[in-house]
C-alpha cells in the first residue's frame, strides 16, 4: 500500500512540476507584452515619460530579466507563497484576486460535479432497464452532453432571463444587494447561482447518464450476469452486481472529466458574468496578465491533481481487485 | 439497503447544496444589516471596468470608475461640446506671464474628511509630478518654482512652457488629499498608492461595504458638496451610484434589456434598432446616435514597401469607403471621419481650403488611375505589383474579438481588392496588436489611440512625434505609423509652445499640419468612434441629449471631469 502511494505521489509531483512549468511558459510565449498593454491605458503626452514609466513597470515585474531568471524567480516566489502582482490590476496581489474568485467557482463546481454524477448514474442505470426511458429521455441526454457549455448558458439566459424574466441575467448577486450574513442576501446568491449551476449540471448529467446506461447494458450481457441468471439468481441481484461493476469506469471517468468540467465552469462564468476563476482568467488572458494566468492555473492544477488523488483513494476502496492486487504484489 | 441508499443520496445532495451555499456566503458576505440599496435612489452603470477593479489610485492605468469625477476632482474641467474650460476647484487658473501660471483656489471647498481644500493642497499635488512614474513628469521638469501666496499658487517655468500640455494637465491632474497622499514618497509608491477609503472633494464617497472588486464599486452621496452648496451644480439625485464590472457586449445587452443597468457605456451592435423602437435612449435620437470619442484610422506602416510611397497611400485612401464602414460595421452609430481626422469638437480648426485641395474621397476608379499614374502595373492576377515586379500582399491587423472592427477590416479588404490592392487579415488578440504596433511588425492596422481632448495638439503629437524608436520595445504610445517628417514635428513642438491667445499662429500651424496630413496620409482617417452610451428610463430620466442637455454621457476615465458629472447631477428619478 505504501509503495502504491509513494508511486502515486511521485507521479503527481512530477506532473505538478511539468504542469507548472507549462503554466509559466505559455503566457510568456504568447505574442504581446502586458506592460505595453498597461501603458496603452495611460495617456501621457510625452514619449520619454512613457518610456520611463514602461521601464519602471518592466523592472517592477522582473520582466526586464532573461527568461531563465524569470523562471527561477517564479519558483522561488512560489515556494514563498507569493503568486506575484497583477499587471493590469496593479497593485492588486494575485492571491487576493484568487481568494475573491475561488468561492464562486467552487460553489458552482462542487454541486454540479457531485449532483450530476450521482443523478446521471442513477438515471442511466434506470434507463438501461426501462425501454420507455431509454427511447424517450435518453436522446435528450445525448443532446445535452453534445451541447457546448457556453451555448446552453446563452440559451438559458436568453429564454429564462431576458425573455421570461424568471432568473437574473448574470452576476453573483443583484447589483443593489447589500452583502451580509442575512437570509435575503443568501437567497439572492442562490437565485443568481441557479442558472449557471443548471447549465453545468445539465451538460455533465447527460454524459454520466449515457455512460452508465451503456455500461449497465454491457455488464448485463456479460458472462457472469448470464451465469448468475442461469443459476436462478433474481434479476434485482444481477442488476445490483452490474451496477457496481459499471460504477468503476464511471469513477475513473470522474477523474478524467474534472478538467473538462472545470473548463466548462470557466466558460459558464463568462456567459453569466459570474465572478469566479473563469471570469478572472478570461480577462487575464485577454490582457496577457502573466501573473494572474499563472496563479489561477496553478490553483486549477493543484485542484485537479488533488481531486484525482482522492479518486485514486476512492477507487482503492470500491474496487476490491485493486486492493487484492496490491496486497498480492506486496506478498 | 434501499433506505440506506436513499439516505446516502439525500446526504450527498444536502452536502453539495450546503457546500454551495456556504461558499457563496463566504464569497459574497461582508457583514451588513441593510438588505439592498433602494433601487429608486440608485443609479446603475456599466461599461468602464473590465476585470477585477484594481483600486483607487488615480495614477495607475486602471482604477475604479468614478474615482476622478465622483470622488476626486480636478482644478478645471473641459466641456468638449461647447469647447470651453470650466473653473472648478480653481476659481481661476490662467497664464499670468509668458512663463507664469497662477491658480486661484476656490474658497469654501472641503475634503471628505472635513478639512478645508487650500492652496497648499494644490502645491502638494503639483509636487507629485516630480516622480518619474507620473504621466506629467515632463511638465514638472520645466518648473522653476511653485509658490503659495495666500489662496493662490504661482508656478514659474524655466523655459517657454508647454502651454497646451499644461492646460490639458489642469483638467486632468486629480487632487489627492495630502492627508492620505503623504505616504507617496517615491516613484514606486506613486504606483502602489491605493487608499482603502479615498478622501476627495467630489460629491460621492466610497461605500466600503458595497465595494466588491470582482463585481462593483458603490459610491454614496455626501451630505454636502461644495458645487451644490455654491450653486454651481444641482444636487445629484442618485443616493448611490453602482458601477458594475462588465464582461462582454452580449452580457451588457442582456443587462440593459432586462433593466438591470440604467446607463451602459459599451459598444452594443444593433443598439440603433433598440433606439429606433424607444427601448433605449441615445444622445442623438437618430443616426449617428453617439457623440464622437476618437478617430478610427487605417494606420499604414510607412517604412514598408509600397506603403512608404505617399501616392500609394493616397490611392489606398481613395479605395476605401469610410461611409460604408460607419453605416454597416458600426451599425450607423457613428459618423464618417473628415479627411483631416479632426474630431467634431475640433471643427473650428479644420481648414476647408486645405480639405478641398488635399482631401480624398472614395472612388475606386480614381484609386486605380492614381496607382497607374504613380507607375504601378497590374499583374496577370489583376492585382497591382510593386514597381520592381514583386507581389503586393499587405497584412491588416485588428484586435481579435472587436467585432465591428473585424467587419470593417473585411470590407476594407474587399474594397481594396476592387481597386487591385491585395490585402489579407492577420488574426491576433489585442496584446499582439499592441505589440506589433509598438515594434513595427505590421503592414496596416486599424487604430484609434488618441481620445478626445481640449486641443488637436494631442492628435498631431500622436501622429508626428519624433524620434522613432527602432530598438527595444519600439514606439510606446506615439507615431505607430513611423512617419518621419521633421517639419511636421517642428510645427507640433511649436504649437505646444505657442501661447493660447496667439490665435493666428495656432490657426496657421493647425492648417499646416492638416495639409501635411492630407498630402502625405501617414494615416487614413475612417470614422469617429462613439462615446457609446445607451440609457433606460425605467428609473432615471433627464439623460443627456443633443438638444437641451449636452453633456458627455460616459463614465469612462477622463470623461466625468469633462461634463459627465453634469449628466449625473441633472438626472431625475422616475416618480
Amino acid at each position: 500500500m505504501l509503495r502504491y502511494f509513494a508511486r502515486k505521489l511521485f507521479v503527481y509531483g512530477l506532473t505538478f512540476i511539468v504542469a507548472v512549468t507549462v503554466d509559466w511558459a505559455i503566457p510568456h510565449l504568447m505574442p504581446g507584452n502586458p506592460v505595453l498593454t498597461l501603458m496603452s491605458r495611460i495617456q501621457t503626452q510625452d514619449p520619454q515619460v512613457a518610456q520611463q514609466m514602461y521601464d519602471h513597470y518592466m523592472r517592477a515585474f522582473n520582466l526586464d530579466l532573461p527568461l531563465w531568471k524569470q523562471y527561477w524567480y517564479f519558483w522561488v516566489s512560489l515556494f514563498h507563497g507569493d503568486l506575484g502582482t497583477s499587471i493590469l490590476q496593479f497593485p492588486t496581489p494575485v492571491m487576493s484576486i484568487i481568494v475573491h474568485a475561488v468561492p464562486y467557482t467552487l460553489a458552482l463546481l462542487v454541486p454540479a460535479i457531485v449532483l450530476s454524477w450521482y443523478a446521471g448514474n442513477k438515471f442511466g442505470a434506470l434507463a438501461a432497464r426501462r425501454k420507455v426511458l431509454d427511447n424517450t429521455l435518453l436522446p435528450f441526454g445525448y443532446t445535452l452532453t453534445a451541447t457546448p457549455y457556453m451555448w446552453l448558458g446563452i440559451l438559458l439566459v436568453w429564454v429564462l432571463a431576458v425573455t421570461w424574466h424568471v432568473f437574473p441575467v448574470g452576476f453573483a448577486y443583484d447589483p443593489t444587494a447589500v452583502r451580509g450574513f442575512s437570509w435575503p442576501f443568501v437567497s439572492n446568491l442562490a437565485y443568481h447561482w441557479f442558472l449557471p449551476f443548471l447549465s453545468l449540471f445539465l451538460v455533465a448529467f447527460g454524459g454520466w447518464a449515457i455512460g452508465m446506461r451503456n455500461m449497465i447494458i454491457y455488464e448485463l450481457e456479460s458472462d457472469y450476469a448470464h451465469y448468475l441468471g442461469a443459476l436462478g439468481a433474481p434479476q434485482r441481484l444481477i442488476r445490483k452486481y452490474a451496477f457496481r461493476n459499471a460504477m468503476l469506469p464511471q469513477i475513473t471517468g470522474l477523474a478524467l472529466a474534472l478538467g473538462a468540467i472545470l473548463g466548462g465552469a470557466l466558460v459558464t462564468e463568462i456567459v453569466f458574468s459570474y465572478p469566479g476563476l473563469g471570469f478572472q482568467i478570461y480577462h487575464a488572458i485577454t490582457n496577457k496578465d502573466y501573473f494572474v494566468i499563472q496563479g489561477i492555473f496553478l490553483f486549477i492544477i493543484i485542484g485537479v491533481l488533488l481531486a484525482n488523488f482522492i479518486v485514486d483513494i476512492v477507487y482503492l476502496i470500491v474496487d476490491p481487485r485493486t486492493r487484492i492486487g496490491m496486497e498480492g504484489g506486496r506478498s | 439497503m434501499k433506505s440506506r441508499s436513499k439516505a446516502a443520496a439525500a446526504a450527498t445532495i444536502a452536502a453539495a447544496s450546503a457546500a454551495a451555499l456556504l461558499m457563496l456566503t463566504v464569497a459574497g458576505s461582508a457583514g451588513a444589516s441593510q438588505v439592498s440599496y433602494p433601487r429608486s435612489q440608485t443609479l446603475i452603470t456599466s461599461g468602464t471596468q473590465w476585470g477585477t477593479i484594481a483600486g483607487f489610485n488615480p495614477y495607475a492605468g486602471s482604477y475604479a470608475a468614478g474615482m476622478i469625477g465622483l470622488n476626486l476632482e480636478t482644478l478645471l474641467r473641459y466641456d468638449p461640446i461647447k469647447d470651453k474650460y470650466i473653473n472648478w476647484l480653481a476659481k481661476s487658473a490662467k497664464w499670468t506671464g509668458a512663463k507664469q501660471f497662477t491658480i486661484s483656489v476656490r474658497p469654501n471647498v472641503k475634503w471628505g474628511d472635513g478639512k478645508k481644500f487650500v492652496a497648499k493642497d494644490v502645491l502638494f499635488n503639483l509636487k507629485l509630478l516630480r516622480f518619474k512614474t507620473s504621466q506629467w513628469n515632463n511638465l514638472y521638469l520645466n518648473i522653476k518654482s511653485i509658490k503659495v501666496k495666500g489662496s493662490n499658487v504661482v508656478i514659474g517655468f524655466k523655459s517657454t512652457p508647454n502651454y497646451i500640455q499644461w492646460q490639458n494637465a489642469m483638467w486632468n491632474i486629480p487632487m489627492i488629499s495630502p492627508a492620505q497622499g503623504k505616504v507617496i514618497t517615491s516613484a514606486q509608491k506613486l504606483t502602489t498608492y491605493n487608499p482603502k477609503n479615498p478622501v476627495g472633494t467630489g460629491p460621492y464617497a466610497l461605500d466600503k461595504k458595497g465595494f466588491d472588486p470582482t463585481t462593483r464599486v458603490v459610491w454614496v452621496k455626501k451630505a454636502h458638496w461644495w458645487a451644490s452648496d455654491q450653486g454651481k451644480q444641482p444636487t445629484p439625485k442618485p443616493k448611490y451610484i453602482i458601477d458594475l464590472v462588465n464582461t462582454s457586449n452580449t452580457n451588457s445587452l442582456s443587462a440593459v434589456l432586462a433593466g438591470v443597468e440604467d446607463l451602459n457605456n459599451n459598444f452594443l451592435p444593433g443598439v440603433n434598432k433598440l433606439a429606433d423602437r424607444k427601448r433605449v435612449l441615445t444622445y442623438f435620437p437618430k443616426a449617428p446616435y453617439m457623440l464622437s470619442a476618437n478617430t478610427a484610422w487605417l494606420e499604414p506602416n510607412t517604412t514598408v514597401k509600397p506603403l512608404n510611397n505617399p501616392l500609394f497611400r493616397r490611392a489606398l485612401a481613395m479605395a476605401v469607403n469610410p461611409k460604408k464602414y460607419a453605416q454597416q460595421a458600426e451599425s450607423g452609430l457613428v459618423l464618417k471621419a473628415d479627411p483631416t481626422g479632426l474630431l467634431p469638437t475640433w471643427k473650428k480648426y479644420i481648414d476647408p481650403t486645405a480639405v478641398q485641395d488635399y482631401g480624398f474621397t472614395y472612388s475606386t476608379n480614381k484609386a486605380v488611375a492614381l496607382l497607374k499614374k504613380a507607375g504601378y502595373k497590374k499583374g496577370s492576377d489583376g492585382y497591382f505589383m510593386n514597381k520592381d515586379g514583386s507581389k503586393i500582399d499587405l497584412s491588416i491587423m485588428v484586435p481579435q474579438g472587436w467585432s465591428d472592427w473585424e467587419a470593417a477590416r473585411d470590407m476594407i479588404i474587399a474594397d481594396a481588392k476592387a481597386a487591385g490592392i491585395r490585402l489579407h487579415a492577420v488574426i491576433g488578440d489585442q496584446n499582439a496588436w499592441i505589440s506589433a504596433r509598438g515594434t513595427g511588425h505590421f503592414d496596416l492596422a486599424l487604430d484609434n489611440h488618441w481620445q478626445i481632448s481640449d486641443n488637436p495638439w494631442t492628435y498631431w503629437n500622436g501622429i508626428f512625434h519624433l524620434p522613432i524608436l527602432t530598438t527595444g520595445t519600439g514606439q510606446v504610445n506615439f507615431n505607430f505609423e513611423r512617419y518621419s517628417n521633421p517639419k511636421a514635428w517642428a510645427l507640433v513642438q511649436e504649437l505646444d509652445k505657442t501661447p493660447l491667445n496667439n490665435k493666428n499662429r495656432i490657426e496657421f500651424i493647425n492648417n499646416q499640419l492638416q495639409t501635411i496630413l492630407m498630402k502625405n496620409l501617414p494615416l487614413i482617417p475612417l470614422w469617429y468612434n462613439g462615446q457609446w452610451a445607451q440609457f433606460t428610463t425605467l428609473r432615471w430620466t433627464n439623460w443627456p441629449n443633443s438638444t437641451n442637455r449636452q453633456f458627455t454621457p460616459v463614465m469612462w476615465g477622463g470623461y466625468l471631469q469633462m461634463t459627465g458629472i453634469d449628466m449625473i447631477t441633472h438626472l431625475k428619478p422616475v416618480q
